[in-house]
């Protein structure tokens, strides 16, 4: 009613209405609080020493830590207007706080999904087969920094890249040779395409794919990412699109996968790189709900109904070092979705108010000093994600600030999940820290500074504006200068770099090299299908694209033909940047 | 007299990690150098942007994996300009240990790897500049 009468409110005010007619179920009775309150000041005065009392807020300064103070111990007190089952509940329903699934991980247990990627495909699909056969339950395959950019392997600007930081994939062809021998059918596969752009030509491949395989698209499970936030702000490149052409592709590729592969996760809206690029936990998380947001009012906009707009949502985070924070932050963006969903989009189905999630462990939280201090930091950052209640899970490779991992660290990687999973009982109980005083508190506390900065994204003008305006950007560039000096100046501690230094020169570990003849091989490859592939087929499927883009059709209903008829990535990009013209990005300093 | 020192810092290639070197440009600015920051960018395109803009020293950045190939055509690209005599090179980044060697090999004056410090990168330029450039800076 309020959006009719004038300004339209914001996410938060919209919120603030709906906590006022919460029912009551209080956590505490009135006489209980009250003694507890005096028994409290008691305590604080006569047991408290002097300095505790006036250090009793205490900031942890930990790498991508938000700042919030925590106080030195945690009580009913702190709790005193949670209202039990509006904040807390119980498993399987709203408001999710303790999980998506009734029953969690005695229903299903996480999926153990690690990122595989370098060389060829050739190479990626025997690596694959490796970590499917020591007992990974999902693929997750990365691209090279040429086929992540949208060049081909046989452009000059890809030289000595090829298949460097993931696999080299050109075109429907090499799709066919990374998935060889692989069921599309009954794997579920995350292709890691970052961008709305390069899902927009990744995907259509992989579906050209299965329909070679004579796989009907509704059997394939799996997701990509399709985020504006990796193309235009955490994406160093030589060339942009503008943030509202990409939004828009972003939108389109949600409305042809929900469209078309029903089963398919169409959208993973990635807070983790934009973190791991430098920013809070809070702020990873606001900005990635302000675009979910902004993408559901599009699919309205669209007039799309929400709830099946919103059904297959998938979110990404990255979670570091600070542990209950990580906890809490995950509980606290399970609550405040389901709130988005119910309250401003009224959603009815539940499964379109679960955050639904993956989380990889930090990499910025890696150091290259005593390498092996690297495998307990990933595996604090798993066991913080397992206990906030995520899908599935990435650890990183203790010898990733050196190259990318080595057979032997990959599969340290899977046994670190599968240790958690099988071997220390804390799957067996549905959110097991769920009514500590501390983590409950917290998770209060971060929701709100979530929340806070919604709005904040919001008054400003929505988050594709917040884009291109470089506020973003801005954010960015002053959260990971300040965290530097901090860290040179011992304010973040890390053990063995900046405190505990090892006097002693420690044993080199092995460091992955990358096979050689890739890049050749790609170009062979390239230079066969340019040859082989109908010239006229192709030009009339580009033709085709770039009336599309230029007319406000969906761009994926002809980015699937031109994956089908044999047209190369580059040749797509090439596409859009004519049809949509380069965009500058704000300068980061 | 000493003059102030021009840097020009690049991403090499199509990497996508520029965390660390914004930040670096960030430092060295505030530690009163004159940066020019072309972001993404390519041997051939950095070494005529090097002459062009005359900079004493030329820093760039690789976490992809291809600091070997394109340092390596970079620094061809700069001997065949006779850069090297009066201009310093630098790299840093995310490689293998035996590659820092491989770097300093083919001509790099410098390397820097994950974890060097602001002080260590600041005093690094000014060492390589005043003998590249025979000037006090």
């Amino acid at each position: 009613m309020a959006e009719k009468m004038g300004k339209k409110k914001t996410t938060k005010e919209i919120l603030q209405t709906k906590r006022a007619n919460r029912k009551r179920t209080p956590m505490y009775h009135p006489k209980a609080l009250k003694m507890l309150d005096k028994e409290f000041e008691q305590w604080r005065r006569s047991r408290l020493r002097e300095e505790d009392r006036k250090n009793w807020f205490v900031t942890p300064r930990t790498v991508l830590g938000s700042e919030i103070p925590r106080e030195m111990l945690y009580t009913p007190l702190h709790l005193r207007d949670s209202d039990y089952m509006e904040d807390i509940g119980l498993s399987g329903q709203g408001p999710f706080t303790r999980g998506i699934h009734t029953n969690m991980y005695r229903g299903r247990e996480f999926t153990m999904r690690q990122l595989t990627g370098f060389g060829g495909p050739e190479e990626t699909n025997q690596r694959i087969k490796f970590m499917l056969a020591h007992g990974a339950t999902g693929i997750n395959v990365l691209f090279d920094l040429p086929t992540i950019q949208m060049y081909d392997s046989d452009d000059p600007f890809s030289k000595g890249q090829i298949g460097m930081s993931g696999v080299a994939v050109d075109s429907v062809e090499d799709m066919e040779l990374l998935f060889k021998d692989i069921p599309l059918d009954k794997v579920s596969v995350s292709l890691v395409t970052h961008y709305p752009s390069n899902t927009a030509i990744l995907f259509p491949m992989y579906l050209a794919l299965a329909e070679r395989r004579g796989i009907p698209w509704n059997k394939l499970q799996g997701s990509v990412q399709n985020d504006i936030t990796l193309e235009e702000v955490v994406r160093s490149g030589p060339e942009y699109i503008p943030p509202k052409d990409c939004f828009r592709i972003q939108c389109d590729n949600i409305e042809f996968i929900r469209q078309n592969v029903p089963l398919w996760n169409f959208v993973t809206y990635n807070g983790y790189n934009l973190r791991e690029f430098g920013t809070s936990g809070v702020t990873e998380m606001a900005v990635a709900l302000a675009n979910a947001i902004e993408t559901t009012e599009e699919m309205l906009r669209r007039r799309h109904d929400v709830d099946w707009a919103a059904e297959r949502i998938a979110f990404f985070w990255s979670p570091a070092s600070d542990f209950f924070e990580e906890v809490a932050r995950l509980r606290a963006a399970r609550r405040l979705w389901y709130k988005i969903m119910k309250y401003k989009f009224h959603a009815k189905n539940s499964r379109s108010m679960w955050m639904r999630c993956h989380t990889q462990t930090s990499g910025v939280s890696l150091r290259r000093e005593e390498p092996l201090n690297n495998i307990i930091r990933a595996a604090f950052h798993a066991l913080a994600s397992v206990l906030g209640g995520v899908q599935s899970l990435h650890v990183d490779s203790f010898d990733e600030a050196y190259s990318v991992p080595t057979e032997e660290a990959a599969l340290l990687s899977l046994r670190t999940q599968q240790i958690i999973q099988t071997e220390t009982g804390i799957t067996e109980v549905v959110d097991p820290l769920g009514g500590s005083f501390y983590v409950e508190a917290l998770t209060n506390d971060i929701e709100s500074r979530i929340l806070d900065e919604v709005d904040e994204i919001e008054r400003m003008g929505g988050y594709v504006t917040a884009i291109e305006k470089g506020w973003l950007h801005k954010k960015i560039t002053e959260y990971f200068c300040k965290e530097r000096k901090s860290i040179e100046n011992g304010e973040i501690k890390l053990v063995g770099y900046n405190i505990h230094p090892s006097p002693m020169e420690l044993p080199p570990i092995n460091v992955f090299q990358y096979p050689e003849g890739v890049e050749e091989r790609q170009k062979m490859r390239l230079a066969t299908l340019r040859k082989q592939r109908n010239g006229e087929q192709v030009n009339s499927a580009l033709n085709a694209l770039e009336d599309a883009c230029e007319n406000g059709k969906n761009v994926m209903h002809y980015t699937v033909q031109c994956a089908k008829v044999g047209c190369t990535e580059g040749e797509l990009f090439k596409v859009f940047k004519k049809a949509f013209g380069l965009w500058k990005p704000p300068t980061l300093w | 007299m000493e003059s102030r020192i021009k840097v020009l810092l690049s991403k090499l290639g199509l990497d996508v990690h520029n965390r660390g070197l914004i930040t670096v440009a960030k430092e060295l600015r505030d530690a009163g150098m004159e940066v020019v920051y072309i972001g993404n960018s390519f041997p051939r395109e950095i070494v005529a942007t090097a002459i062009q803009e005359d900079v004493d020293i030329v820093g760039v950045s690789s976490l992809g994996g291809a600091h070997l190939t394109l340092g390596s055509e970079l620094m061809e690209a700069a001997k065949k300009e006779g850069l090297q005599e009066h201009m310093a090179f630098v790299i840093g980044g995310v490689f293998p240990p035996a590659d820092a060697e491989k770097l300093r090999v083919v001509g790099f004056d410098k390397v820097f790897v994950p974890g060097a410090s602001r002080e260590d990168i600041i005093s690094s330029i000014h060492q390589l500049v005043s003998v590249k450039t025979k000037r006090s800076v």
